[in-house]
């Protein structure tokens, strides 16, 4: 079989001593990464973009799908062990799992997190291996218009369904498609919005952004405004489930594998809302419901992590398979294939498909080091959540300065990173979302240029987004997501409204 | 949601900001060529687009910070007050090395950003300095943090770092 042989040969790639070290490496970080808080895998792979100018493709790409997926298996122990989520896909995580570990069930509770993660993370692998070449081959038949409405789609979700305020988030995501505009125009090669200004001829690096918003902005957010917080440290316990544990941990990881995926795989962005579900659904079939939010029950961290981890790998599919980004970490990938002069898209398949094989094997072998490094070794990542936060925050700080300064050796960009930053506190405090800025950035000047392309085809005619089957159909998800919610808000308010009259 | 009346203001600086950003890029988008070739819609497009979804949103903004505040607002973590010394310490840490960082190379630039950065955290936890062993241990530990990232960009990673030698090491 044709996909046997071009997984094989990318196991013999990625197999290679110096790319299991990048593997590891990527792990090690990305664990320690989701550990720490104030800094996610978005801002850890932004940070270490400039090593795509000598690193060579396929080795940069594991390394930091190393540290997308490290950090979520890290991001649990944060959660699990303090009360702050170490990432937002972590956020469910946190709620049973620190019930649990109040209880003395820590190790219980790490254990099936781990363990849920690898179990997911593996599945979704093996889905993704036959799923991503099936849809690149469809994908190949899809042309401009269709492109820019699927990118359509991404903005929607990502903007106007996650998150508490359609309006806030349309904002968000039209700062980021401003910040894109800056630069050369793709199409007809001019100059927008450079002031004359040199540097900005190449456009805004996404690392700029990304470590503003994220780290500067976090960094700026806590000392201002949470100095005073003190966070309680759970006991830890030893690392071992009962077998009874078992028994309600794996049926919650497989359910929970099949909730995260098809989230992954949509252009609907993020792990909130298949987290989110796999807790309710295990919280309705629970033979413990007494458990939740009472002492932990065990199930509530099983699924919630599996699903996560499940969607996480799913989200590679978009990415790889149509170059659309759905969530940060994704985008600033992106970003790295980019850098690269590499467009991901159903060509990739053809085109770089050593490259892409190599990385998929490398996440069957990913999780095997995650599962490794965070079971045994735990005690080890448990140590970095005793790092002062002043000097916790205050590296933070150092390691942004270095990445952006070595993306474009500008001192100029330090000021605007600042700038940035308050951008970032501002956006925090007032419930502002983030990720539609960068998504907006980064996939803003395609959609452009697969819209004006698909304008040329149609000769000047917006009725080319109607004219064939496909662009119909995708319309009709857009206008979809854009209304069913509210409709049903409206629906449940007439309901409610009916039953008190 | 009733509105913290003390977010009023804030609220409505951030519409009129919104404003404002339309404002420029409508501005900008005046001196980009509308040549569109085949396609009917040239590079000042998707200008004028987000300008006006951008006035379209500060306008919203504006109208709901003037009447009753934003709607559905997570209520923000942390203190409702900032802690604005400790602040500007970090403010004054990430300027200061964006101005000296040429000058004074990667590594003594980024421990000033260190230790003035950390004296901030500390001053907005309610925690003073004890004295000069703090501060050399501070100004140890941010050595110790940047001096080896400067080394593996640039011996490793042969990427271009400032320094305050040319020999790559200092």
């Amino acid at each position: 079989m044709d996909i046997w042989n071009q997984l094989l040969q990318g196991f013999v790639t990625a197999a290679t001593p110096i790319n299991l070290m990048w593997a590891f490496l990527g792990c090690v970080i990305g664990t320690a990464v989701g550990v720490l808080p104030g800094i996610g895998p978005a801002v850890a792979v932004a940070m270490l973009l400039p090593i795509t100018v000598k690193v060579e493709p396929t080795a940069s790409m594991i390394f930091f799908a190393g540290i997308y997926y490290g950090a979520m298996y890290g991001g649990s122990t944060t959660s699990i062990l303090l009360n702050t989520p170490g990432e937002s896909g972590s956020m469910v995580t946190a709620m049973e799992g620190n019930k649990m570990a109040k209880s003395g069930r820590a190790g219980a509770a790490l254990a099936t997190a781990a363990i849920g993660s690898f179990v997911a993370g593996t599945i979704a692998t093996v889905l993704v291996t036959f799923c991503a070449p099936l849809i690149a081959e469809y994908a190949v038949r899809l042309g401009p218009p269709e492109y820019f409405l699927l990118m359509l789609l991404a903005f929607t979700t990502v903007s106007a369904v996650l998150g508490k305020s359609t309006l806030r988030g349309l904002t968000a995501l039209f700062i980021g498609l401003a910040i894109g505009l800056i630069g050369i125009d793709q199409i007809s090669g001019q100059a927008r919005y450079t002031a004359g200004v040199p540097e900005l001829t190449d456009g805004i690096e996404v690392v700029l952004i990304a470590v503003g918003l994220f780290a500067v902005g976090e960094a700026l957010y806590t000392v201002l405004y949470e100095g005073r917080t003190v966070e309680s440290e759970n006991r830890m316990s030893k690392v071992h489930m009962t077998r009874q544990e078992w028994r309600r941990s794996w049926p919650a990881w497989l359910r929970a594998t099949f909730i995260g995926f098809p989230f992954g795989t949509i252009p609907a962005g993020g792990s909130e809302i298949p987290t989110f579900l796999s807790y309710a659904t295990e919280k309705k079939l629970s033979k413990h419901p007494e458990e939740f939010g009472t002492t932990g029950a065990i199930e509530g961290v099983a699924g919630p992590e599996a699903a996560n981890n499940a969607a996480i790998t799913a989200t590679l599919i978009p990415l790889l398979t149509l170059g659309i980004p759905t969530s940060n970490t994704t985008a600033i990938l992106l970003g790295a294939f980019q850098n690269y002069g590499i467009q991901p898209g159903p060509q990739l398949f053809q085109t770089s498909s050593a490259l892409v094989w190599a990385l998929i094997a490398s996440l069957y072998i990913g999780n095997v080091m995650l599962l490794v490094l965070n079971l045994p070794l735990v005690g080890l990542w448990v140590k970095l959540l005793k790092i002062p936060k002043p000097q916790l925050y205050a590296g933070i700080l150092i390691f942004a300065t270095v990445g952006v300064y070595g993306m474009r050796q500008s001192a100029f960009d330090l000021v605007l990173l600042y700038a940035i930053g308050l951008l970032g506190v501002v956006m925090r405090r007032f419930d502002f979302p983030t990720a539609p800025v960068v998504v907006g950035m980064i996939l803003g000047p395609l959609a452009e240029a697969q819209m004006r392309n698909a304008l040329s085809i149609g000769e000047g005619k917006w009725t080319v987004f109607v004219e064939r089957p496909m662009s119909v159909a995708l319309l009709g998800v857009v206008l979809a997501v854009l209304l069913l919610p509210r409709l049903g808000k409206l629906w449940a308010a007439r309901r409610m409204a009916a039953v008190q009259g | 949601m009733s509105q913290h009346p003390e977010s009023r203001t804030p609220q409505t600086l951030i519409g009129a900001g919104a404003l404002a950003a339309s404002g420029l890029l409508a501005a900008g988008a005046l001196v980009i060529s509308s040549e569109a070739g085949y396609s009917g819609v040239g590079p000042n497009f998707l200008p004028w687009v987000v300008a006006a979804a951008l006035l379209v949103c500060g306008g919203w903004i504006l109208w709901e910070a003037r009447s009753g505040g934003f709607r559905n607002m997570e209520e923000p973590s942390g203190a409702a007050r900032g802690d604005w010394r400790g602040f500007a310490w970090v403010s004054v840490a990430l300027l200061a090395n964006a101005a000296l960082i040429t000058t004074i190379g990667f590594i003594l630039s980024c421990t000033l950003c260190f230790v003035l950065a950390v004296q901030g955290f500390r001053s907005a936890a309610g925690v003073s300095n004890r004295g000069t062993t703090t501060w050399a241990l501070d100004v140890f530990t941010g050595a110790a943090i940047s001096a080896p990232v400067y080394w593996m960009f640039t011996q490793l990673l042969a990427i271009n770092l400032p320094g305050l030698t040319g020999s790559g090491w200092l």
